[in-house]
Formats: structure tokens, sequence, C-alpha cells
């Protein structure tokens, strides 16, 4: 029978140790990648790079690998689905479509803010359409989410995959960057809004921890401990919809995050979501971010998507663990 | 009917309920139950005795008549306040996420801001599971798993406890402790029980028989009042009768 031996200091101590890793991996990114930089000497160049490519960057991988990883825990647990991830609900699809529409059609009406502007647009608009068809009976339901999410999702796909095989300019190549996850494009200008719509869904999601575990349990048990398992449903699809709309729109979609960083985070420190949400945002954040750092390092000056090298480094990490240890439920 | 008993803990007044137009599930229910009591709802299956229990922990609504806890209209309660005076356990359990029993255990918490007289640890004890709090629940056989819900339930402390078939895939051993625990919580904190069950054998063992039918309340009263050949036959369309022996055993003869 597995056992997981944590005690709550032993919790404690991992968390901690999470923490640090984090800051420490966050800081780290900022001075290693294509040219190292010494914190100690910095040239005026330097600062310039630190100060206005890496810095914004980091925070952006940082902020979107949070988003994702803590969207996962969010979303496993409101479908009661160990395969849930942020983007089985269509939201990606839909970012996606409007976002690579907008990037082939060279579409430029607010400068800069055109196509996180579209991709949250477009991911906030399928985040309603798919909430409307999952809703029955005064309330979302599990299963109707998600099928409305993946019916929804294979649509618009199909439709990206048909304005792309019609496209043959210089957009076509952006789009399909944009599609992998690009962080090349990270600039201060919009991270302060990106930041709000995440900072919000995950404040909302820690702050419903509670219940949403209890949502684990069936809408029966949930009521009996005193939530509302409806309203709650509601509230955490909200949160879910704000931070993976805000994730896209920051740099385009990356895969595996939101899906597998859930269960490496319950393998390390449990399934209650008051831990585990955080856990899985900070493991989301480190993750994009050291992918981040190896995609722009390996091949420089040219850079590969960040959403693959998740997928390289994760992928094998995840089977690892399917294999040594009975703790994923899937 | 209307006037509420102070000892009444739960009542149903002329209580009618249906899913959308269909045809009503329950029919007129009406029957209280007093503080301490433990009582088993008994019918076939089909026959309503889920929906009454979740009409009495206010997951499904009355369309008619009434559902009051304490005398006091079911639906007037907050969700909090309603789960420190009533717990609910339902029949099916499906768990994906793996927790380990302490923390599946310790939800049982959540209705406080403070911690209540019961512990995780007592509650553990209790359905006996002592020293496999850190195991997980997605590894435990369906029996095991079913004590750890139980345990969740106790942990919650009400003083009104429903539970719909508790004593399904537990073995013989479990299913008597478990009786025997209700029993002692009833004694030492005056606990309340409505079971659901289909188990004519274990019928005996409580204070007061609900028989449902299709909806409706065929009869209640004290196992031997209720247990008769007629409204066994009615109930469950089979021709059984309890019988008793010299030494004071009851047994099924069919």
């Amino acid at each position: 029978m597995i056992k997981r031996k944590d005690t709550h200091v032993e919790i404690g101590g991992k968390l901690f140790l999470i923490i640090g890793i984090s800051v420490t991996i966050f800081i780290s990114a900022l001075f290693v990648g294509p040219k190292l930089i010494s914190p100690l000497s910095m040239s005026s160049t330097e600062k310039q790079i630190l100060l206005s490519i890496r810095l914004p960057r980091v925070f952006i991988s940082v902020l979107m690998g949070m988003a994702l990883g803590a969207s996962g825990a969010v979303l496993q647990g409101i479908l009661r689905n160990p395969l849930a991830d942020p983007y089985i609900l269509g939201i990606s699809s839909g970012a996606a479509l409007s976002a690579a529409a907008g990037i082939i059609a060279g579409i430029t009406f607010i400068g800069i803010f055109t196509i996180p502007v579209l991709a949250f647009t477009g991911a906030l608009i399928t985040g309603v359409f798919v909430g409307a068809m999952g809703w029955k009976r005064g309330g979302f339901w599990p299963d109707r989410l998600l099928l409305a999410g993946v019916g929804l999702g294979f649509l618009f796909s199909a439709l990206l995959m048909l304005i792309m095989s019609v496209s043959s300019n210089e957009g076509l190549k952006r789009a399909t960057l944009w599609i992998f996850g690009d962080l090349s494009l990270a600039d201060w200008t919009i991270i302060p809004y990106g930041f709000a719509f995440i900072a919000i869904g995950l404040g909302i999601s820690m702050f419903r921890a509670k219940a949403l575990n209890s949502l684990m349990l069936g809408d029966d048990l949930s009521h009996s401990l005193g939530f509302s398992p409806k309203r709650e449903r509601f509230i955490l699809f909200v949160s879910v919809g704000l931070m993976t709309a805000a994730s896209v729109s920051l740099g385009g979609l990356i895969g595996f995050i939101g899906l597998l960083i859930p269960h490496i985070g319950r393998f390390i420190i449990g399934s209650d979501s008051r831990i585990l949400v955080p856990v899985s945002a900070l493991g989301g954040g480190i993750l994009l971010c050291i992918a981040d750092l190896i995609g722009k390092s390996i091949v420089s000056p040219m850079e590969l998507p960040a959403g693959i090298i998740t997928a390289i480094i994760g992928a094998p990490y995840f089977l690892y663990l399917l294999r040594r240890k009975d703790v994923l439920s899937i | 009917m209307s006037s509420a008993s102070n000892s009444n803990i739960l009542e149903f007044d002329d209580v009618d309920f249906s899913y959308g137009a269909d045809t009503l599930l329950i029919r007129e229910i009406c029957f209280s139950i007093e503080s301490s009591e433990f009582i088993g709802l008994l019918g076939a299956n089909g026959s309503g005795k889920s929906t009454i229990l979740k009409l009495a922990s206010g997951i499904l609504q009355a369309h008619r008549g009434g559902v009051r806890l304490w005398g006091r209209d079911l639906c007037e309660y907050k969700n909090r306040d309603r789960a420190k005076l009533l717990s609910y356990l339902p029949q099916m359990l499906e768990m994906s996420i793996p927790f380990t029993i302490r923390e599946f255990v310790s939800m049982g918490l959540y209705p406080y801001e403070t911690l209540p007289e019961l512990t995780v640890d007592d509650a553990i004890e209790m359905v006996g599971l002592t020293g496999n709090s850190e195991s997980l629940i997605t590894n435990l056989s369906g029996g095991e798993r079913r004590r750890v819900y139980i345990a969740m339930t106790l942990l919650q402390g009400a003083g009104l406890v429903l539970l719909d078939e508790p004593l399904a895939n537990l073995d013989i051993k479990y299913q008597i402790e478990l009786l025997r625990l209700l029993k002692e919580l009833r004694k030492e904190r005056a606990m309340t029980t409505l079971m659901a069950l289909h188990d004519i054998n274990i019928a005996f063992q409580f204070d007061r028989i609900i028989l449902i039918k299709e909806g409706r309340v065929l009869g209640t009263g004290t196992p031997e009042e209720v247990l008769t050949r007629e409204l066994l036959k009615e109930a469950f369309d089979v021709e059984i009768e309890f019988k008793t022996e010299d030494t004071g055993g009851v047994y099924i003869r069919y």
C-alpha cells in the first residue's frame, strides 16, 4: 500500500524548499542565457539587456507558467478529471484562432497590444461559450463542460489549420511560432495587464481552495460540508478562464504544464488544494522559466519555442514518475 | 403537523418531489425524527430512499410541503450553519484524486473555524484505520474507502447524520462495528442517525423503521410493528416474514 509520510513540518519544509528553488531559478534566469551576465560587474549594455529584455521575459514566463500550473490544478478538481488541463476547455483554441488570424491578416490596430488583446478576447469569448454550453439546471455540469470544450476545440483547430493552409506570407511563420509559445516579443507594456488577471485568478483559486477540495468529493458531499457546489464551480471556472486567457495572450500556447505539473505537485506535496494550487503555480513558473532559458540558449541566436521545450523536458519526467510511483491517479 | 415539537430534529411535512415535470417520485411524505433516534429508512430499490435523504440534506428542494431542521425551514439555513447540524453521506462514492486518508478525513472540519472536540486521529481510529492515515485513498478497497468517508462524516460532528446505504461494500465485521459505533455516538453525543437500507436482515438494529414504497411512507414504527408479512409483501413484492427464536434471535423465512 502506497503511503505518503508527510507531517506538517515536512510539508512546510518542502514548501520552503520549493519557494527557495523558485526564487533562485527566477533570479538565475536573468543572468544566464545566450550571453552570461555577471551580477557583480555589468556594463551599461548588459544592464540594458537585463532590464529591457531579460527581466520582462522572465516575468512573462513565470507569470504564464504560474497561471497554467494553477489552472491545471483547479480544473482537474472542478471537473473531477485528472486528465483535464486548461486547454481542454477549448479556451486555447479560441485564443489561437483569434490571434493567428490577426497575425496572418497583419492586423495592428492597437500596436503591440493587438495580438494579446485578440488572444485574450478569443479566449474569453470561447470560455463564455463553453460555460454556456456546460450550464444546466442552474450550474455547470463537469461532463458537459468537458464535451463542449473538446468539441469547440476541434472546430477552432480545424478553422486555424484552414487559415494557415491558405496563407503563405511572413505572418504564417510568426503565427506558427506563437502557437508553440513564443516569448521573444516579451515587453514590459503588457505585463501589468497579464499580471492583474493572473493575480486575480490565482487569488480566487487559493481563497476558494477548501471549496475546490470539497468539489473533488462530488457535489453532494461538497454541499454536506457547507459549500454551494454550483456557485463554487462557477467562481473557480471564472478564475481558470481569467488565468488561461491572460497566459495565452502573454505568449501563446504552452502545452504540458497545465496537465502534468499538478500531478507532479501531488507527488511532492499531496493533493490538498490549499498547498497544491500555489505549488503547481510555482512549479509551472519554474518549468516555463527553465524551458525558455533552454529554448533561447541551445541554438542561439535562433530560438526554439518554449512550448516545445516544456514537453521535451516534462513528458519524460512524468513518464518516469508514472513508472516509478503509483501515486498518479491516471 | 405544522408546529414543531421541541425534540423534533427533522420534520417532513407533506413533501412532494419530482425531477422536472416527470411523475412525482416522492408523494405526501410526512414523518418526524426526534433527537438521539436511530432510524432505518427501508424500501426496495428505486423506492425513493436516496431522494428522501437528499431532500433531508437540502441538496434537493421539495416542490410542495416543507422540510424543517430543528423547527426551521431547511432553506433558511446558511450552508455552513447547516453543515454543523447535519451531515450527509451519499451512496455513490467516486474518487480519482489521490488524497491521503488524513487529508480526506480532515475535510470534515471545513464547516468549523475552531477545532471541534473530535480530532482527525479520533475519527480515523473510530473506523479502524489507525496506522494507515498516510495511505492514499485511491489505493484502498471499496470497503476501506467507505470507512474513510464515514470517518469524515463523523468528524463533521453534526447532530443529525444521514447515511445512504453506508453498509454497502463492508465486511460483516465492519457492518457490525459501524452499527455499534453509531449507537455509541447516540449515547455519548446524542447523535441522531437516519440510514437508508435495503437489507432487511439488519432492520432490527434500529429503534424505528420508516418503510417506503414508490415515494410514499408505507409504515412507520418499531421493527416489530413495521416488519410484518403484509407490509413486507407490499413493499418488496415478495413473501417473507420474520420469525423469533426461543433464544430471542430473529431470522427471515421465505
